[in-house]
């Protein structure tokens, strides 16, 4: 690690550019929520039934108070970055501070988060969809000497935009239309990965991992600790449950 | 002395309670396991450990068992992060960053196995001095919580958040402040607590009773660790191990009071509020090779540094569970997920706490320091074959464990689109700079602040003045006015000239 003071100085004028963008987007976001706190009464009002004639009893008393404290921070903030010349390198390179290949990393990872939590863990089975994450992942960065996160992000996010648009009301989170193309889109990144992936334990071990970790932590869940899990009607998971109500837990309940 | 000795018949009674329970051993040995890999594991850290068994544990065991798991992780996780350090100079956990200072010249020098015998040892007396004033501080602390009232507790939250923020920033403190100011206005979202009045819920009903602790906890540590682990690939050679791994008693008994001088640092440092293991074993270190004769060595593979470090991260633990317990402050970011778990078994750390809860607490961080001695000793060999893994592979699996976590603890999918915003956004804080803890701890206490903040200038009819005119509050809040000052150029200059003249 390089740790020469030309480099300590790059890394603190690339620290202040930063510090103006995000002295910036916290003034915004200040100047926002104290807009929003005038909504709440400051006094001569009632709220939910109780006399708050006094400033000082208001819901919004504190708010004002840490929206403020915010708005001057950020505006010290501000001041200091200027005074570094955070301001001057805000536009430049170093002010923005990732090279593509990072920007490109961080939205790869970044997009195949959002499409697990928001697209396919409500609608599709628990076990397809974390083993189409965890594959993914591997498959983009475990081993490479370059990440390849296009097509396992095309993958999960091609499963996702299924689950949203076969089945986006609540009412249809159960069924399997999308679970099925879950486990197509699972299995062709597979193979795929297994095709094209460095060879070794890891590469042998990733579709094990990829099925059997979510099959056991969502059957400790539901049957372990009784806890509610996402996703019950999902292909796999539906079939497990039945087995375990109608076939296992009789055995012992009688 | 009655007062002693009945404090001694409790703690005698918990440990007597836990011994004869064959189910302590389970979650014991399990969870002292998990945290020690954890803690070797880099990329995950004690925090995520004991948040992560939060939301499994949290409220689907008993809280007697519960406690239990995440204690055992805890402890095992601070002691599991000096293994990397030391064989792989890549610091397993913050905790453990200035053991690979002396850790791993001593791995290449090849006592590597006597440095982690050390360690172990290390590790199990710092916990133990920990833990023995936590016994005792407690009680001291919560005699005088008796006194505190709405003004202090506001203000102290306050102190807390702040000096948090201070000392958790890596750049400038005022980067501290602006996390910890988000997380207080983060626990403003809600039906306020005193009128009832819902405040930035944009509609959603989901947020009208308020931002869960849990999600955040788990979007702010796990997440960022798992983005930041994916975009950047850590590799690193695991040093060569010869020998035993024994405790090295000779070093022992020379160095003894040096240990102790880091218990005593690490418990201190812990006892401060949002202020984690990391610091502690920065502080130690730093004490340490200025008063060592040996001071010159150290950074060279010096034993003396090494411990140092390793008994006061340890000794944090007792440390920042004082706060926690008496005041229902967290003195550390993974104590801050135990308040978590608190909170989900609605038990309110604080002076109402009952005592029961404090004695087994206390019981159960002997009886981890006891098995997490004698897992570094007989299975250290496992642990160093999980630092093999890579976190390429693991890093996936966390992350669905951190799913079904936040799923289960009760808010179904609305906690994990929270837990996700959370965790894009420590992220981005992370890359700018940002210390996450104060923002965590600004999520736990600003239900607090707000609440006692208000509830002072109710019974002052707005008096501002009922913030000075008790001894407590007049303290706090000429801390909390020192703290701020402390850290503007002309104060900062002033410190450095008056450092100047006596040196």
């Amino acid at each position: 690690m390089d740790n020469s003071p030309d480099t300590a100085a790059q890394d603190i004028a690339r620290l202040r550019a930063r510090d103006f963008w995000s002295a910036l987007a916290l003034i915004v976001l200040a100047l926002f929520f104290l807009w929003k706190t005038l909504d709440i009464p400051l006094g001569g009002g009632n709220g939910a039934g109780v006399n708050n004639a006094d400033w000082y009893t208001s819901a919004a008393i504190v708010p004002l108070g840490l929206f403020g404290a915010l708005l001057v921070l950020a505006l010290v903030l501000l001041a200091i970055s200027i005074r570094s010349g955070g301001a001057a390198q805000a536009l430049s390179a170093a002010g923005l501070g990732w090279s593509a290949s990072e920007v490109w990393r961080f939205v790869a990872v970044a997009l195949m988060l959002l499409a697990y939590i928001a697209g396919l863990v409500p609608r599709v089975d628990f076990i397809l969809a974390s083993a189409l994450l965890i594959t993914a992942l591997i498959a983009s960065f475990h081993g490479r000497p370059e990440p390849r996160p296009l097509l396992p992000l095309l993958a999960i996010a091609g499963a996702a935009l299924v689950a949203l648009t076969m089945h986006f009301p609540r009412a249809e989170w159960a069924r399997h239309g999308d679970d099925w193309v879950a486990l197509a889109l699972l299995v062709a990144l597979t193979l795929w990965h297994q095709a094209t992936g460095p060879r070794g334990t890891a590469l042998r071990l990733t579709p094990v991992l990829a099925i059997g970790v979510p099959l056991l932590l969502i059957c400790a869940m539901a049957f372990g600790f009784r806890q509610n899990v996402p996703n019950r009607g999902g292909l796999i998971f539906a079939k497990i449950e039945y087995g375990y109500y109608v076939h296992l837990r009789p055995i012992w309940r009688s | 002395m009655e007062f002693i000795f009945g404090q001694l018949a409790g703690f005698g009674m918990a440990f007597a309670t836990l011994v004869s329970d064959p189910w302590t051993y389970v979650y014991l040995i399990t969870s002292v396991f998990l945290g020690i890999t954890f803690g070797a594991l880099p990329g995950l850290t004690a925090t995520l450990a004991v948040t992560i068994l939060t939301g499994f544990f949290g409220n689907k065991i008993p809280l007697d068992y519960a406690l239990i798991a995440l204690l055992g992780a805890y402890v095992g996780a601070i002691y599991g992060g000096s293994y990397p350090s030391i064989l792989l100079n890549i610091p397993g956990t913050a905790a453990s960053a200035a053991t690979a200072m002396d850790g791993y010249p001593l791995a290449k020098q090849g006592r590597g196995a006597e440095a982690l015998g050390l360690t172990t040892t290390a590790s199990f007396i710092g916990t133990l001095v920990g833990t023995v004033a936590l016994l005792i501080f407690v009680w001291v602390l919560l005699l005088i919580s008796k006194n505190i009232a709405s003004p202090e507790k506001a203000l102290l939250a306050l102190f807390g958040i702040l000096l948090s923020g201070t000392l958790m920033s890596a750049d400038l403190a005022i980067k501290g402040w602006i996390a910890g100011l988000i997380g207080l206005a983060l626990a403003m979202v809600g039906m306020d607590p005193i009128l009832s009045e819902a405040r930035y819920t944009f509609g959603w009903s989901y947020l009208l009773s308020g931002i869960a602790v849990v999600p955040v906890l788990m979007g702010a540590f796990a997440v960022p660790q798992i983005i930041e682990g994916m975009r950047h690939v850590r590799a690193g050679r695991v040093a060569e191990l010869n020998g035993r791994i024994l405790p090295n008693m000779t070093a022992m008994r020379r160095y003894l009071p040096t240990i102790g001088r880091s218990g005593v640092i690490g418990t201190g440092v812990g006892a401060l509020p949002g202020v984690g293991e990391d610091v502690a074993g920065w502080v130690s270190y730093g004490v340490g090779k200025s008063v060592s004769e040996e001071g010159d060595s150290f950074g060279k593979g010096s034993l003396e540094g090494l411990l140092c470090s390793e008994t006061a991260n340890n000794a944090c633990i007792g440390g920042a569970l004082i706060p926690l317990l008496v005041l229902g402050i967290p003195g550390s970011p993974p104590a801050a997920a135990l308040m978590g778990a608190f909170k989900i078994n609605n038990v309110i750390p604080g002076p109402t706490i009952d005592p029961e809860i404090i004695l087994r607490v206390v019981a159960i961080m002997v009886l981890a320091s006891f098995t997490m001695f004698v897992l570094g000793l007989f299975t250290a060999r496992i642990f160093i074959k999980v630092l093999r893994i890579p976190q390429t592979v693991f890093l996936p699996l966390v992350m669905v464990l951190t799913t079904i976590g936040s799923f289960s603890v009760g808010g179904g999918l609305n906690d994990l689109y929270l837990m996700l915003g959370v965790g894009l956004v420590a992220y981005v804080m992370n890359l700018l700079c940002y210390p996450i803890a104060p923002l965590v701890i600004g999520v736990i206490l600003g239900g607090m602040f707000d609440e006692t903040f208000r509830r002072s200038l109710l019974l002052s009819d707005g008096d501002l003045s009922v913030f000075v005119s008790r001894p407590g509050a007049a303290l706090l809040l000429t801390l909390i006015i020192a703290l701020i000052l402390g850290q503007m150029p002309g104060a900062k200059r002033a410190i450095r000239r008056l450092k100047g003249r006596t040196t």
